[in-house]
């Protein structure tokens, strides 16, 4: 075992602390979601993180968007966050891919999950297609105001994306802000873990909705 | 039995409830449904819910038992007692 990762021993067996320290992960979006989930899957020692995203890095970002800062505007999002990382001299293997998710994405075939770090729904069902195709574990989440869901997409799920939120595309920017989209990207990470690890509880066939105004967290279930 | 509606994320906040339940005799459609969510919440739904020209409006999300009623009858989709609709916003950002 790592030695930075004798704290979190407890929590795993040694089949699980053996397995989180293979996993590879492709993260989908180098934003507000996607930089948090970055950092929190660098601190539990997984080997190797794929960020994915072909913007720059713009001063709108710099609120939540935490592997940034004013120094980077107009850099590449994934160069500035690759190298933000990489200065913490950890094991885990950070892989920068400055393009954007189409269809045609060539999904490293070392993945185990892809996380949704997108902004939009458009995007998000293009990501969910690339996942089924791929036949790879999904975890999609999205963050508006004091409100998030979270949906792990399976590959065997008849349920996709679409299926529940088909409709919902809309043109306006939506409001967010740290605190909500930390805790929102922790929680997608939370999730995925126990998925990949084998827990027995695990969001399987619903939605979770997440209301921060009244520190409220529900089960939808979905058919 | 009856007909559950629930509420989530900003329609809950606006209106102080996290639902509704109707006892229904027979089956009435989403339409129908919004019309009686509107007698009790002034409105409040058709607002929310339909787009000018009466379809489903753009960011909301109406599930019966689970599933989008997009992929249903969208708003003439039938519900009766016993069935569960959920509707909010759903967080787009990231």
């Amino acid at each position: 075992m790592r030695d930075y990762l004798k704290r979190q021993e407890k929590l795993f067996t040694e089949a699980q602390q053996q397995r989180l320290q293979e996993l590879n992960i492709m993260i989908a979006g180098s934003g507000g979601l996607g930089t948090n989930q970055a950092l929190q899957l660098q601190r539990i020692g997984v080997n190797k993180i794929y960020l994915y995203d072909y913007d720059q890095v713009e001063i709108s970002n710099l609120n939540r968007q935490l592997c940034y800062g004013r120094t980077d505007i107009g850099r590449p999002k994934v160069e500035a966050a690759a190298e933000f990382l990489k200065q913490f001299d950890l094991e885990t293997k950070i892989a920068a891919r400055d393009e954007k998710i189409t269809l045609l994405t060539e999904v490293p075939e070392d993945v185990d999950i892809i996380f949704d770090g997108l902004d939009n729904f458009e995007s998000r069902f293009i990501l969910d297609q690339l996942a089924a195709e791929n036949n790879l574990p999904f975890i999609h989440a999205g963050i508006e105001e004091f409100f998030a869901q979270i949906m792990l997409v399976l590959p065997e799920s008849e349920m996709r994306l679409k299926d529940v939120f088909a409709g919902t595309e809309k043109k306006v920017t939506p409001a967010v802000f740290s605190p909500a989209v930390t805790l929102t990207a922790s929680l997608q990470v939370l999730e995925a873990i126990k998925y990949l690890l084998g827990f027995d509880d695990y969001l399987e066939n619903q939605l979770l909705h997440i209301d921060l105004l009244s520190r409220n967290m529900e089960k939808i279930d979905l058919k | 039995m009856s007909l559950k509606v629930k509420f989530y994320s900003l329609f809950r906040i606006n209106l102080k409830s996290p639902g509704t339940e109707y006892e229904i005799e027979k089956e009435i459609t989403i339409v129908d449904l919004i019309k009686k969510l509107d007698q009790d919440y002034d409105g409040y739904f058709s607002r929310k819910l339909l787009a000018e020209d009466g379809s489903i409006a753009r960011g909301t999300i109406i599930l019966v038992n689970g599933k989008n009623i997009f992929h249903i009858d969208k708003l003439e989709t039938e519900v009766s007692d016993g069935d569960l609709v959920t509707l909010f916003p759903p967080s787009a950002g990231g």
